[in-house]
């Protein structure tokens, strides 16, 4: 089958080389959408449901029993032997059964069940598609973030979000197509998480740092703003008198116009990157004020995501802040660790669901929640939980996901998937699905192999579907 | 279709519900899985042009009256020919040399050279500058990156916290080293496969092995901490490993074939599991570069000086004690009595013994010594009153010729039949691990039960609890010293060589959870009031001086990751890549396609040597292929195949075919020398061309597939970073050594993070000596294509990003080095510094038009800033313009 984009073998065209350096970002006015300009976009395989995707990524593990999978059994043998076999896990320190952490309810119309650890969330139950039954094949974290972001454990591979811009092309030509808001931590694996892998660079995440520079290299050092004007202009003089004595050149000339893109983005990213137009009562409801330092990242990291697909961009992805705990990652101390995690995660979340809904954009955004994988049951020595890659729980909203509905199940302890498990490979199918993408078509062609996000495997999860 | 391909994923839920469990029994695999019956190996190998041998072709005779044409032109000018096309003029003097200099040497051309030449842009000149180029140690420093790309260098293990590679960068100085030499490819090769086996391994700068240090390219392969499915680790690793060597040496996509037979080339699983074999039967150990040799005078004496210190410091003891006369009538080896472990009990089983044969242990650098040890020793003769010890038996003792000789000492492996593991042993420093299926970082928190530390000078027993384990494969790995240790964190690694040591008796494996019992002999009389230990007597001192200095005589070698045999053994076929499901037993040889089916005749060992020499036969035409197209991808931007790294059925074929095999014969008749063949094609007319555009050839050759004129090609990475430091004058020649750390930032806060942030200005060393950490990798060369230690990367991506622009625009480095290079300019008369400027960046001068930009700008430049247009900051703007430019990252 033919990728959805041209044969990097061909060998580019100067318009490609064009193209590709569009798809940098950063080309006055970022506010236009500019559907199409940067010639033809990479088709996609049949009519699309959604166009972006808002990846909140729960770097570490979240520990489903205590937030979206109610476990009644849990309650009643919580501090009891553990009453299934036990896999080995990563530490192999075992200890009795530890129940939820906080009180489960049934929220809104749906009943969808949501603990006390999230109010905010739970006021948003009627827009989620829970999925309690995703499983995973690596229970060490870089493996499994490396699982999770690429269909595959080991490092080297293209991301989701490089292969949803290399199938679909940046909805803006001015912006990539791929964009992860670090809020602090970056995930073991390091940026290779992000990475375009054997994909053109240019699909490659940009990461958008939200202290600081949004973007590394971005600030000029020149004195003066006409200083740096001059220096651009002279470049251009220059290099248009090379074209005219050596020739012209594709590659070089996609180059002079990437050094004038650049000099743009020195503009546009802090213009893109300002919070100060969206009035302080939004600002507030995300929680941009808010005391909880983690929190005020987060909600800024929500807001920059909605600014984003606004503005076309295929794939944002969130990684979280620091809390002090060790991300998601509570091998010991759950309890502080899940209420600073919840606190942070919260707010911002409901606030971004519900300003999604009112600007009618989260019909054709997927918002998408969950971690590498969750975690035990039993606790880990006394007070903790160990990592679980055999059942855990995901959810999604809007973008043609079905709204309110739970899917698949744990065993009644909430350690593996009984009920319709899904894999990695499977969400990723259904993620591809809803933007247009057939999983089996979308390929690449790399040291000699036709290569899938979802290798040999995956299938579209159709009950998720709306 | 997509192909199945390293599976790590392979672990389904399923299959990690039952881990614990040990390997799957072997058995009849329910389906073909070596060889389809429908997979027609010779009909493919016969039908695939890069399996035919090497044609003898002659360059073909255009009848050009005269002149004598250079054979890859006769071979380029008759395709072009053929197309109605001719070549291009050759280019300007100042751009061949500036495109000459970036190729052979990494480095632009300095203004002097570049005036020679021009003034007389002869044949002969342009010889010599190719010539000198080539003998230059810049050469190899270019050219060596060139190989790294290949064996996806790296010094660090990456995964989550990207622990060190020990002295992994003394590879990279092999490499440049064997540029610089011209080490015939063949035995390059050679080593890489085999460097720790050789004979007569290949001697460098002070009587180094070299060779050794080759094999260290295997261990460039991304490994993790405690995966929970040690034997699914190593089968990834080696999957790696044997994809790196089928791409990089053969341009085959080998690994291709680790599930199912390869799906468009003439590779067999069975070819896979029978090259997995070899790789499976060799570990990991640090090689010393030049030990001592055991057996020699210097060693012998060194061990001879411990027993004259025994002597006097008995000879200084009460004769009157019966104690010391019972010592007295027997040698040192038997004053312990007949010590030893034991008697076994039922189910205790003896993996290795001092006492055994000393085949059954591998070792590793001197420090274990030609023997074992028997009898007393002195662990500190420096000391101000030394003391005796006295180990029960005999034990492989890194301390007895000196506490600073470092050694690796193993067993053979050997499977979990029993669920304890003993081990008797002694020292301080030292670190026992077990090895399980070839996962060499052993480290918490799944395998700390198999890694223990020895802190205890008396002989205990270290047992290890395999429950978790049984049935699978293990060696015993004692390490006299932490450096030695793959995967430990640097802090806890200790430095290399310490005063550690390590006396290791036996290894047990054993059905009881207490040890078996061991005696443990007469002691050595206590000492008196009177006696050696309180107020050694002047000949006791005498005697531990000797000792001290003979010891002191010995050099301690430096070591490298490296390669070494281990047990031979024969894989099964893993039935679709899952090593759960062993299928027949593939006996390792070469690929059936090249080398037949037949198996090597191995010996005990790993039998590596013997695959190197079937890789090398003359009849296998694909390494010499595969290195020239290699080369030309490096002079033309392209390959004569364009797929350097796949000269299968996938890749793409050959432009020149004839001129490739004519290439691969001329290298191997010159010695399979790589600096004949650089010398070779650089001659050509098709490279000395110009790389103008030629409008009759637009539409008969728009990807100048036939070579009508020399590509435009960018500055790789390394070459733009060593470029900016040339020009600024911050280029230092230095080489060789450990890496330069890179400076750190805010995008660089992981696990792992490196202790030191480097200077910003890397030293002034060159790209080659930065630290090649993977999860902290340069971010300026990484913006310029640097490629992902991952896998083998022939050609890297040449791509057009907004970070790149702004890496030249904002860049901290940038701006300093066109701060440093303006502060060499200002001394120049004002009249002189853009001329001097120009020829530095460009290896030309400025003409009217740009001499008139160029001051224009220095005004407004010098308006803006309220400077004097002479001052270095306004000529620093001028020259960070010029560094923008095109001109400056790409060749004409």
């Amino acid at each position: 089958m033919k990728p959805a984009a041209p044969n990097p073998a061909a060998g580019p065209s100067r318009r490609d080389l064009l193209r590709s350096c569009w798809n940098g970002f950063a080309m006055l006015p970022l506010a236009a959408l500019a559907e199409g300009q940067g010639g033809p976009p990479p088709r996609p395989h049949h009519r699309p449901r959604a166009k972006s995707v808002i990846f909140l990524y729960m770097d570490g593990g979240p520990s489903c029993q205590d937030l979206f999978d109610y476990k009644p059994l849990l309650v009643a043998q919580d501090g009891r032997p553990f009453g299934a076999k036990m896999e080995p896990t990563q530490f192999n320190d075992h200890g009795n059964t530890l129940g939820p952490r906080a009180r489960f309810r049934r929220r809104g119309d749906s009943g969808q069940w949501i603990s006390d650890l999230l109010p905010h969330l739970a006021q948003a139950a009627d827009e989620l598609t829970v999925v309690r039954s995703m499983v995973a094949d690596f229970s060490e974290h870089t493996n499994a973030n490396y699982f999770l972001h690429t269909g595959h454990g080991l490092q080297g591979r293209p991301s989701m979000g490089a292969w949803i811009g290399y199938g679909l092309g940046s909805a803006n030509r001015d912006l990539p197509a791929f964009v992860v808001l670090n809020g602090g931590l970056i995930p073991p694996g390091g940026v290779d998480n992000f990475h375009s892998g054997f994909l053109p660079a240019h699909t490659q995440g940009s990461l958008f740092r939200m202290q600081g520079d949004a973007v590394a290299n971005i600030a000029p050092r020149e004195p003066t703003a006409a200083l740096q004007r001059h220096k651009v202009d002279l470049v251009t003089a220059l290099d248009a008198a090379g074209l005219q004595r050596d020739g012209a050149d594709g590659a070089i000339e996609a180059a002079i116009e990437n050094h004038e893109l650049a000099f743009q983005m020195q503009v546009a990213v802090p213009e893109l990157t300002s919070l100060d137009g969206e009035g302080a009562a939004l600002r507030a409801r995300y929680g941009c004020d808010a005391e909880y330092g983690p929190l005020r990242t987060f909600a800024q990291q929500c807001l920059l995501a909605r600014r984003l697909v606004e503005r076309g961009v295929r794939f944002v992805e969130l990684t979280c802040p620091s809390t002090g705990h060790d991300r998601w990652d509570q091998h010991s101390k759950l309890d502080v660790g899940l209420a600073d995690n919840c606190r942070m995660v919260d707010q911002p979340i409901a606030a971004l669901l519900a300003d999604l809904r009112a600007r009618g954009l989260l019909d054709e955004t997927i918002v998408l929640w969950g971690g590498e994988f969750g975690r035990t049951p039993f606790a880990q020595g006394r007070s903790g939980r160990d990592h679980n890659p055999f059942g855990f729980t995901m959810w999604a909203a809007g973008g043609g996901f079905r709204p309110g509905v739970a899917h698949g199940a744990t065993d009644e302890f909430g350690y593996k998937a009984e009920l319709d498990p899904v894999s990695i490979h499977d969400l990723h199918a259904t993620v591809l699905h809803l933007l247009g993408l057939d999983h089996q078509r979308l390929t690449y062609r790399f040291g000699g192999r036709d290569l899938r996000l979802t290798d040999v495997y995956g299938k579209v999860v159709r009950p998720l579907l709306a | 279709m997509p192909m199945r391909h390293p599976s790590a994923a392979l672990l389904s839920v399923l299959s990690l519900a039952t881990l614990g469990a040990g390997p799957a029994a072997a058995q009849e695999p329910t389906r073909p899985t070596a060889q389809d019956a429908s997979f027609d190996l010779g009909g493919r190998a016969a039908s695939h042009w890069a399996w035919r041998p090497l044609a003898a072709v002659a360059p073909p005779d255009d009848g050009a009256p005269g002149t004598a044409r250079h054979p890859v032109d006769a071979f380029v000018q008759a395709r072009l020919r053929a197309a109605g096309l001719g070549p291009a003029p050759q280019a300007p003097p100042h751009t061949l040399l500036r495109r000459l200099w970036f190729d052979l040497a990494g480095l632009p051309v300095p203004p002097d050279v570049l005036a020679r030449f021009v003034a007389e842009p002869s044949d002969a000149a342009y010889d010599r500058q190719v010539d000198e180029l080539l003998a230059s140690p810049q050469f190899a420093e270019r050219w060596a990156r060139h190989w790294l790309d290949l064996v996806r260098y790296a010094e660090t293990l990456g995964h989550e916290y990207d622990f060190e590679i020990p002295n992994a960068w003394r590879y990279r100085d092999y490499v440049i080293r064997a540029f610089a030499a011209d080490v015939p490819y063949d035995q390059f090769v050679r080593e890489h496969l085999a460097g720790d086996l050789l004979p007569e391994p290949r001697r460098g700068p002070g009587g180094d092995d070299e060779s050794v240090q080759a094999t260290a390219a295997w261990w460039f392969a991304e490994q993790t901490h405690s995966p929970v499915d040690p034997m699914q680790h190593t089968s990834d690793r080696i999957d790696n490993q044997i994809d790196v060597l089928g791409k990089a040496v053969l341009g085959l996509t080998v690994a291709c074939a680790r599930c199912h037979d390869h799906k468009f080339d003439a590779i067999s699983t069975v070819d896979y599991y029978a090259l997995f074999g070899f790789v499976h039967s060799s570990r990991y150990v640090q090689a010393p570069l030049c030990p001592c040799d055991v057996d020699g005078d210097a060693y012998r004496a060194a061990l001879a000086a411990q027993r004259e210190f025994a002597a006097a410091w008995l000879a200084a003891l009460p004769a009157d004690d019966p104690a010391v006369g019972a010592l007295r009538s027997s040698p040192p080896e038997r004053w312990s009595g007949g010590a030893g472990c034991g008697p076994l009990r039922a189910g205790d089983e003896v993996i290795a013994s001092a006492d055994g044969p000393s085949t059954a242990w591998i070792r590793t650098n001197d420090g274990f010594g030609p023997a074992p040890w028997r009898g007393p020793w002195c662990p500190d003769p420096a000391a101000a009153a030394p003391e005796l010890q006295l180990l029960p038996g005999a034990f492989w003792h890194s301390g007895a010729a000196g506490r600073w000789r470092e050694g690796v000492l193993q067993t053979a492996t050997f499977p979990l039949t029993r669920r304890f593991v003993h081990v008797r042993a002694a020292g301080r420093d030292a670190r026992i691990n077990l090895v399980v299926d070839g996962l060499h970082v052993v480290r918490d928190p799944i395998y700390g039960e198999l890694h223990r530390a020895v802190g205890d000078p008396q002989p205990h027993w270290l047992s290890f609890d395999t429950a978790m384990w049984q049935g699978r494969r293990v060696f015993v790995q004692c390490l006299d010293q932490r450096a030695q240790d793959l995967g430990d964190a640097d802090r806890e690694r200790g430095p290399y060589p310490d005063d550690g040591w390590l006396a290791v008796q036996c290894v047990v494996l054993s059905d009881h959870r207490e040890p078996p019992p061991a005696d443990a002999g007469r002691p050595l009389p206590a000492p008196t009031a009177d006696g050696p230990a309180q107020t050694p007597a002047d000949a006791v001192l005498a005697a531990a001086r000797r000792l001290a200095a003979a010891q002191a005589a010995l050099p301690v070698s430096p070591t490298v990751p490296a390669l070494c045999d281990g047990t031979g053994t024969d894989e099964p076929v893993h039935v679709r890549g899952s090593h759960r499901a062993p299928g027949p037993v593939a006996r390792r040889r070469f690929l059936e396609a090249l080398a037949g089916p037949d198996a090597i005749a191995t010996g005990p060992g790993s039998g590596r040597l013997q695959l190197a020499e079937a890789i090398l036969a003359t009849d296998n035409p694909l390494p010499a292929r595969v290195l020239v197209n290699r080369i030309w991808h490096h002079l033309f931007g392209r390959g004569l195949g364009r797929s350097v790294d796949n000269l299968g059925a996938l890749g793409d074929p050959p432009t020149h075919p004839e001129l490739l095999d004519w290439l691969a014969r001329d290298c191997i008749e010159h010695g399979w020398s790589q600096k004949h063949v650089v010398r070779r094609i650089v001659r050509s007319a098709a490279y000395r061309q110009d790389s103008r555009p030629v409008p009759a050839a637009a539409d008969v050759d728009p990807e100048n597939l036939l070579l009508h004129r020399q590509n435009v090609r960018r500055l790789q990475a390394e070459a733009v970073r060593d470029a900016l430091l040339a020009v600024g004058g911050s280029l230092r020649r230095e080489q060789f050594g450990p890496p330069v750390p890179i400076p750190l930032d805010s995008d660089h806060e992981a696990r792992g993070k490196p202790k030191v942030s480097g200077p910003i200005d890397g030293d002034g060393r060159r790209s080659i000596y930065l630290a090649v950490r993977r999860n902290f990798l340069p971010p300026m060369l990484l913006a310029f294509d640097l490629p992902t230690p991952f896998a083998t990367v022939g050609a890297r991506n040449v791509s057009n990003v907004p970070a790149q622009a702004l890496t030249l625009a904002n860049d901290p480095f940038v701006h300093l080095m066109c701060a440093r290079w303006a502060a060499v300019l200002a001394a120049l008369p004002p009249a002189e510094r853009l001329e001097a400027a120009y020829r530095q960046a460009f290896a030309r001068s400025p003409d009217r038009g740009e001499a008139a930009r160029c001051a224009q700008f220095l005004a407004a430049a010098a308006a803006e800033r309220q400077l004097p247009a002479d001052d270095p900051a306004v000529l620093a703007d001028l020259l960070h313009g010029l560094v923008n430019t095109k001109e400056f990252t790409y060749l004409r």
